[in-house]
C-alpha cells in the first residue's frame, strides 16, 4: 500500500512537474512568414483546392454571398466552405483558429484592430493597381505602414439622421432640404417642435455608439483619434455633446435607454419604428427594415452641420490571412468579390454603400423606390464627410476609445460627474488606449 | 448446536496480496481515468494556463510578451477595478446572507406542509433550470421604468415609477433580488435534503418536554442543519463571486458600472476591444484567490464548531 502511494505521489509530482515546466514556457508562438513576392496567381492552377471563408451576415448580405461564392467556384474550379459565424463569436473563434494553426483563408471582418498583423498584404498577388480602384478613404483603413493594402473595403455605410416624416407633415414643419443640411440647433429645434406639436415621448434618439457619438464630434469638428494619436479637442467635445446630455436630462431623448445596457451596444431603431420620436442618428444599414417594417412614411436626411458637414464612415472588410493555405487562392477570392460586377451584386443585396471609385461614379441601382431615395441621400453624405474620419474608424484605438466615449457620457447623464471633467477623463483614457496600440 | 473455535494461529494463511489483486486495486483509477482525463484538460490545465497567462501581455493570444507582475499592478491600482471589487463584495454578502436566510425558511415551510409538498419544490426549483440569459431578459422587461409589470402593479398601491435597472442604489438591488430569486431553490433543496436527516423522535422528545417551535428549531434544527447550511454557505458564495451572465442580460453592468462585478470585469478585458488576455487572466487569478481563501476560511470555521 505504502509503495503504491509512493508511485501515485511520484506520478502526481512528475505531471505536476511537465506541467511547471510546460507553463514556464511563452504560451504562444510568433506568426508564419510572409509570402514570397511573386507567387503563382495563376488561376488555372486554382482547379480542385478548397478555401474557407468565415463570414458574419447582416441578414440580406447573405444570398448576395452565396450567388458570387457559386459563380467563383464556377470559374475557378474551386470549392468555397462558406462558414457563417454569430457577429458576437467572430473575433474571439477566429482568433482561437489561429492560434491553434487553423486559420481560415479568408474572413469577414468589421475592423482589422485585433488582426492587423495576421493578415496577407494582397498587392503582390492583386497588383499594386488594385488599390487604385477603391476610395480613398475606405482605402486609408486597410493600409498598414508599408503602404500595403492588408483588406478590401468590402462595403461602406454612413452614419445619418432618419426621419418620421408622417410626424413632421403632422407637426407642420418644414423637412430639411437634402441639397441644404440643417444646422445642429435647427435639427434640434424642429425635433423639439414636432415633439411639442405632437406629444410623441422624444424629440430625439440615437443608437448608444460610440461610432454614432463620433458622428457628432466630427460634427464639431474633432476626432477620437486619428494617425497622430490622440486627437481629440475637449472643447470641442463639450461643444458636441453637451446638447445631447442635456436632451436626456430633459427626457427629450430616452435617458432609460442609454443608462440601462452598461457599456453594450444598443440600437434605438425599435423607438423609431415604434413612432416614438421624429429624428434618429443611425445609418444605413437600417435601410432595409425601415422599408419592409415601417408603418409610417419616412426618410434619410442629410446629417446636420457645425463646423463640418457629413457623417461618420464604417464598413466591412475582406481580408486574407498570412497563414492561409493557399494564400494565392484567397487574394484572387478577395479580388474576385470586390469587382465591380461582384461588388454592385453585394451592395445592393446588403443595403450599403459601394467602396469602389467606378461604382460611386455610376452609382448603384437598389431594390425599390424608396431604398433609392435613402440610399442616395447617404451616398451624398460620403461627400461631406471629412477625410480624415475614415482613418479615426480604422485606428487600431478606435475601438476602445469609443466605448470610453459611451462610458464618459453615460457618467455624465447618470449624474456621476460633469461633462468638463468626462472629456479630460476620456482623453487620458485615449492616451492609455492609444500607447497600448503602440506595444 | 455448538460452534468450534478455531486459534488464529492454526487458520490457514490469508492469501498474500498477489497479482490478481492489483487489478481490483488499479480498477476505481481506471474508472476515473476518463473524468480525470476530461477535467484535467478543460479545468486544470486551463486553469495553470491562466496562472501563466497572467506573467504575459497579449492582444491576440497567439504573441505574448513576458511583463511579470505587471498586470497585477496595473489591475491593482486601476480605479475601475476597486470599483468592480466594491461592487462583488456588496453583492456577494448580501446575495449569501439573503439566499442562506431564505433557502432555510423555505426549506422549513416546505418541510412542514403536509400536502402539496413536491409542487411547492418544484415551483421554487423551477427559476435553476431557466438560462440566466433569459432570466436576465425576462426581469429586464419586467422591471422597466415606464412599462415593467413590477412597476405598473406598485402604481396600484400608489407608488411612483422606482427606476430598477437605471439608478445606481436600485440596479444593485435588482441585481441582488434576481440573483436570489433564481439561485434559492437550489440551495432550498440541499437544505430540504438535511432537514429530512433530522430524526424526528428529537422534535417529538422536545415537544413532550413543552419546547416551543421557535425553541425546536433554535436548538434542534438550527444546530443539526448546520453541515447543510455551510455547503450552502460555500456554494452562495462561489456563486456570488462568479455572477456575470444575468446580470449582463439584465443591466449590462449598468449604469455606469453601478452593477459591474468582477467576472465582466475580466469578461471585458479578455473579450472586447482592446483585448488583454494578462489583465484577464490576472483578474481570474485574483478571483480565485479570493474564493479559495473565503472557502477555506469556512471550512475551517466548520470544523471548529463540529469539533465543539
Amino acid at each position: 500500500m505504502a509503495r503504491l502511494r509512493t508511485r501515485l505521489l511520484s506520478l502526481v509530482a512528475g505531471l505536476g512537474s511537465v506541467a511547471l515546466l510546460a507553463t514556464a514556457c511563452a504560451p504562444g508562438q510568433t506568426t508564419g512568414d510572409a509570402p514570397k513576392p511573386g507567387e503563382s496567381v495563376d488561376p488555372a492552377s486554382f482547379a480542385g483546392q478548397t478555401l474557407n471563408y468565415v463570414y458574419f451576415t447582416d441578414g440580406p448580405d447573405e444570398k448576395g454571398t452565396r450567388d458570387l461564392i457559386g459563380q467563383f467556384e464556377q470559374k475557378y474550379d474551386v470549392k468555397v466552405n462558406l462558414e457563417i459565424l454569430a457577429f458576437s463569436d467572430l473575433v474571439k473563434s477566429v482568433q482561437a483558429r489561429l492560434t491553434g494553426g487553423n486559420a481560415p483563408d479568408v474572413v469577414r471582418l468589421s475592423s482589422l484592430s485585433e488582426f492587423r498583423d495576421d493578415l496577407l498584404p494582397l498587392d503582390p498577388y492583386t497588383g499594386a493597381d488594385f488599390k487604385n480602384e477603391f476610395l480613398p478613404g475606405p482605402l486609408s483603413a486597410v493600409t498598414n505602414d508599408q503602404g500595403e493594402m492588408i483588406a478590401v473595403p468590402s462595403d461602406l455605410t454612413m452614419n445619418a439622421p432618419f426621419i418620421n416624416v408622417d410626424l413632421f407633415n403632422k407637426a407642420g414643419v418644414p423637412l430639411p432640404d437634402e441639397n441644404k443640411p440643417w444646422t445642429w440647433d435647427e435639427m434640434m429645434a424642429a425635433a423639439k417642435q414636432v415633439k411639442d406639436a405632437t406629444g410623441v415621448p422624444y424629440a430625439f434618439a440615437m443608437d448608444k455608439s460610440g461610432h454614432r457619438l463620433s458622428t457628432i464630434l466630427s460634427e464639431y469638428g474633432t476626432t477620437l483619434v486619428g494617425p497622430a494619436g490622440n486627437t481629440l479637442d475637449t472643447a470641442a467635445a463639450e461643444a458636441a455633446l453637451g446638447p445631447i446630455v442635456q436632451m436626456m436630462k430633459d427626457d427629450q431623448m430616452p435617458r432609460d435607454f442609454w443608462l440601462g445596457s452598461g457599456t453594450k451596444y444598443k440600437g434605438a431603431n425599435e423607438i423609431f419604428l415604434a413612432g416614438d420620436t421624429p429624428i434618429y442618428l443611425s445609418g444605413n444599414w437600417q435601410v432595409g427594415q425601415f422599408s419592409q417594417n415601417a408603418q409610417f412614411n419616412w426618410a434619410a436626411a442629410p446629417n446636420p452641420c457645425a463646423k463640418e458637414c457629413g457623417g461618420f464612415p464604417g464598413g466591412k472588410f475582406m481580408a486574407a490571412f498570412k497563414e492561409s493555405k493557399n494564400p494565392a487562392l484567397a487574394a484572387e477570392f478577395v479580388k474576385f468579390m470586390n469587382s465591380a460586377e461582384s461588388q454592385t451584386t453585394f451592395v445592393t443585396a446588403a443595403g450599403s454603400l459601394p467602396t469602389r471609385v467606378d461604382l460611386n461614379e455610376s452609382g448603384v441601382k437598389y431594390a425599390d423606390a424608396k431604398t433609392q431615395a435613402a440610399m442616395d441621400v447617404f451616398a451624398a453624405e460620403l461627400g461631406r464627410t471629412p477625410q480624415a474620419d475614415f482613418a479615426t474608424n480604422g485606428h487600431p484605438a478606435f475601438s476602445g476609445s469609443a466605448t470610453e466615449l459611451v462610458n464618459q457620457v453615460s457618467a455624465v447623464v447618470a449624474g456621476n460627474t460633469d461633462l468638463h471633467s468626462a472629456m479630460a477623463a476620456l482623453s487620458t483614457k485615449i492616451d492609455g488606449l492609444v500607447a497600448e496600440t503602440k506595444h | 448446536m455448538t460452534t468450534t473455535l478455531i486459534p488464529l494461529s492454526s487458520r490457514p494463511p490469508m492469501k498474500r496480496r498477489g497479482r490478481g489483486t492489483w487489478g481490483l486495486r488499479l480498477a476505481p483509477y481506471l474508472f476515473l481515468f476518463p473524468n480525470m482525463l476530461i477535467f484535467g484538460m478543460f479545468t486544470i490545465w486551463p486553469a495553470i494556463n491562466g496562472f501563466n497567462m497572467s506573467t504575459y501581455a497579449s492582444s491576440n493570444g497567439r504573441t505574448f510578451k513576458p511583463v511579470g507582475m505587471d498586470n497585477y499592478t496595473t489591475i491593482l491600482s486601476d480605479a475601475q477595478f476597486w470599483a468592480v471589487a466594491r461592487n462583488t463584495v456588496i453583492y456577494a454578502i448580501a446575495f449569501v446572507l439573503i439566499s442562506t436566510v431564505l433557502g432555510i425558511a423555505l426549506a422549513v415551510l416546505i418541510e412542514k406542509q403536509k400536502r402539496f409538498k413536491v409542487f411547492f419544490r418544484s415551483v421554487f426549483f423551477i427559476p435553476v433550470l431557466i438560462s440566466p440569459v433569459v432570466v436576465g431578459l425576462v426581469w429586464g422587461w419586467m422591471l422597466e421604468r415606464q412599462n415593467g409589470i413590477v412597476n405598473i402593479g406598485l402604481s396600484w398601491f400608489g407608488i411612483g415609477e422606482v427606476p430598477w435597472l437605471v439608478d445606481n442604489g436600485w440596479s444593485m438591488v435588482s441585481v441582488i433580488g434576481v440573483g436570489v430569486w433564481m439561485q434559492v431553490g437550489f440551495y432550498m433543496l440541499i437544505l430540504l435534503a438535511g432537514l429530512q436527516a433530522i430524526d424526528p423522535t428529537l422534535y417529538e422528545a422536545a415537544r413532550m418536554d413543552g419546547a416551543s417551535p421557535w425553541t425546536q428549531f433554535h436548538s434542534i434544527t438550527l444546530p443539526l442543519l448546520q453541515p447543510s447550511v455551510v455547503v450552502v454557505v460555500v456554494l452562495a458564495t462561489i456563486h456570488g463571486f462568479q455572477s456575470f451572465d444575468f446580470i449582463y442580460t439584465l443591466t449590462g453592468g449598468g449604469p455606469v458600472g453601478a452593477t459591474t462585478l468582477i467576472v465582466q470585469y475580466i469578461y471585458e478585458n479578455g473579450f472586447q476591444s482592446p483585448i488583454r488576455y494578462g489583465i484577464a487572466s490576472a483578474g481570474g487569478v485574483l478571483l480565485f484567490v479570493v474564493v479559495f481563501l473565503i472557502t477555506i476560511v469556512n471550512w475551517l470555521i466548520s470544523r471548529k464548531q463540529e469539533a465543539v
